[in-house]
């Protein structure tokens, strides 16, 4: 796979306060990237400088093999973008908004019309073509606004907190369409969001702190590095455990044991095993990764320190 | 064809939006009430005492003259105040984050500038078209003196005026970015405009240096070709009862039909001159204003 995007030594500072600081990451070609950071920590103005809405200090920034400095109409071209705000025209119709969209790109007349009639099947809103985006629900707003970013066929979708304060129907409905949309197409997904869940099903994921990486690697790599493994044992005593001497918490009907790796979890299955009739190992989740490694705790657009 | 489908954009919007839209118009409204009720009888009664005893002008010419001041005045100031109530659209965008998305797409700073100023001006000119038409009608019903130039210059006067007030508008509204700011300046400039045009007084009411400020503003010719085109012909029937050549000339100087430069007066020409200059500047700045804050 190639490299459809490369920051190397991004920076960019708004006076005294250094938003991105020498950043470099690459995204491969259709690949789902995930772009992790609390509010603040330099995702925002990473991605403006990324659709050419920014100026940097210093840095290169490529896509698709063009330099964002030279050739900053064509990358908006490879670009679809879903904000996380609405960004529709409300008083419009679906069909008006997403045609004064298709007409920035020179898309008018029968290709309009073949692209809409695609889109509004593989987003499913055939039946709201002609009504008032104002009048529509939180969901089909979102999947109009995904129409929108993808009216002009990008090559890279760009989601910042697509899903944030959607219900999980609409939220699991609007993955299942990106993850189309990335086998069929193979589409590059760069995402931002506050869902671990939704960054565990990452290929790679950048974790953003202070305008610095703070982390960076596959969801397994990350966990592996900065997550211990987690044995759930069923049926057994508190003072069967504490002989053990490894840290554990109460759950229901049972105790949760937090070890180093899943390696040491082996050992102490094969060390205790009449104490493991009944258990599971569980690896930590990309919610312990970012607690580890920025000391902060992401929770649905509220950062936690 | 980019520029085409954003002015179908903004001026679908606009008309969409039922607030923008009777925000832009309650202003002429506004201010046709205020003169057809209470304005127009102190200026005919001011009219009335001017005229030199002995002579009779009738009652139809008076009221000509007075509705013609009237509706100068009010197509002067609500060309302006129109167009900063119409240009809501373009703070809306940035409010809303629609400016960012626009800019996300391979649109010219320049093609977005252009596309909300001549929305705007399309706005600003059907509304203003509308309350000269009404304003014409009161004329005809009062009192109609006016020759079928007069109407073509009144609305070729609607036109720049239009474009002055929706240049300036652009601009001031360019550096805007949330809706209680541009309501403050909608409000100071609905207030404040018609008296430093000379529209809601005339400029010789005004003290000696607040005169010479006035005649650098550029909207002031503005109200001037107005008052010249819906003034000058029921002023010049004066003569056909008697009214001297130098009372008429006097007429027109308070009136602001002649308006002077530091002592020059400034003849139609040069007005529309200084209008049309005025409006290629302000244009030029304001692309020049949205390059910059977009790159």
């Amino acid at each position: 796979m190639t490299d459809i995007i490369r920051i190397e030594n991004l920076s960019k500072s708004f006076g005294e306060i250094k938003a991105v600081d020498g950043i470099n990451f690459k995204v491969r070609e259709g690949e789902l990237f995930a772009f992790l950071g609390i509010n603040g920590a330099g995702k925002s103005t990473t991605i403006s400088i990324i659709c050419g809405q920014l100026k940097k200090d210093a840095g290169k920034v490529t896509v698709n093999g063009k330099d964002i400095e030279t050739n900053p109409d064509e990358i908006k071209r490879e670009l679809g973008v879903v904000f996380q705000n609405s960004v529709l025209d409300m008083p419009l119709t679906v069909t008006d908004n997403l045609k004064s969209r298709a007409a920035l790109y020179g898309i008018h007349g029968k290709e309009f019309n073949e692209r809409l009639e695609e889109l509004a099947s593989l987003l499913d809103f055939e039946d709201l073509l002609n009504r008032t985006v104002g009048k529509l629900s939180g969901g089909q707003k979102r999947r109009i606004d995904i129409a929108r970013a993808l009216i002009h066929s990008p090559k890279i979708l760009i989601l910042d907190e697509p899903t944030t304060g959607l219900d999980p129907q609409t939220r699991k409905k609007l993955w299942s369409v990106i993850e189309n949309l990335r086998r069929e197409q193979k589409m590059t997904v760069f995402l931002t969001t506050h869902y671990m869940e939704e960054a565990a099903e990452a290929d790679y994921v950048v974790i953003l702190d202070s305008g610095k990486i703070a982390a960076e690697g596959t969801p397994l790599e990350l966990k592996n590095k900065y997550t211990g493994d987690f044995i759930s044992l069923y049926n057994v005593k508190e003072e069967d455990l504490k002989p053990i001497g490894l840290p554990y918490e109460s759950i229901r009907d049972g105790f949760k044991i937090s070890v180093p790796d899943t390696g040491a979890a082996t050992e102490l299955i094969l060390k205790q095993p009449k104490l493991f009739t009944d258990y599971e190992i569980v690896k930590g989740k990309m919610d312990d990764v970012f607690l580890s490694v920025t000391g902060k705790k992401l929770s649905g657009g509220e950062d936690k320190q | 064809m980019i520029l085409k489908s954003l002015i179908k954009r903004n001026t679908k919007l606009f008309f969409k939006d039922k607030g923008m839209f009777f925000t832009a118009l309650i202003t002429p409204l506004i201010l046709l009430v205020l003169f057809f009720t209470f304005l127009g009888n102190v200026y005919r009664d001011t009219f009335v005492s001017a005229i030199p005893e002995g002579l009779s002008v009738p009652d139809g010419l008076l009221d000509g003259i007075v509705g013609g001041q009237l509706l100068s005045s009010l197509l002067s100031v609500s060309c302006v105040t129109v167009a900063f109530c119409s240009n809501l659209l373009m703070v809306t965008d940035k409010v809303t984050g629609a400016r960012k998305d626009l800019t996300v797409s391979p649109v010219k700073a320049s093609t977005l500038a252009l596309s909300y100023y001549i929305s705007t001006a399309v706005v600003t000119l059907i509304i203003c078209l509308v309350a000269m038409i009404v304003g014409f009608g009161y004329l005809s019903v009062t009192g109609w003196h006016l020759s079928l130039t007069d109407v073509v210059l009144t609305a070729l006067d609607t036109f720049v005026l239009a474009l002055f007030g929706t240049a300036l508008s652009s601009l001031v509204c360019s550096f805007l970015s949330t809706q209680g700011q541009i309501s403050a300046v909608g409000s100071i400039v609905s207030a404040g405009y018609g008296f430093i045009s000379g529209a809601y007084m005339p400029i010789s009411q005004f003290s000696d240096g607040i005169q010479k400020v006035i005649t650098c503003l550029p909207g002031t010719y503005g109200t001037g070709l107005m008052r010249n085109h819906l003034m000058a012909t029921p002023v010049a029937k004066l003569k056909d009862y008697g009214v001297p050549d130098e009372v008429c000339e006097i007429i027109k100087d308070l009136t602001d039909c002649n308006i002077y430069f530091f002592g020059t007066k400034v003849d139609e020409s040069a007005m529309y001159v200084i209008l049309g200059v005025t409006v290629v500047l302000l244009i030029t700045a304001l692309i020049f204003v949205t390059k910059r804050k977009t790159s």
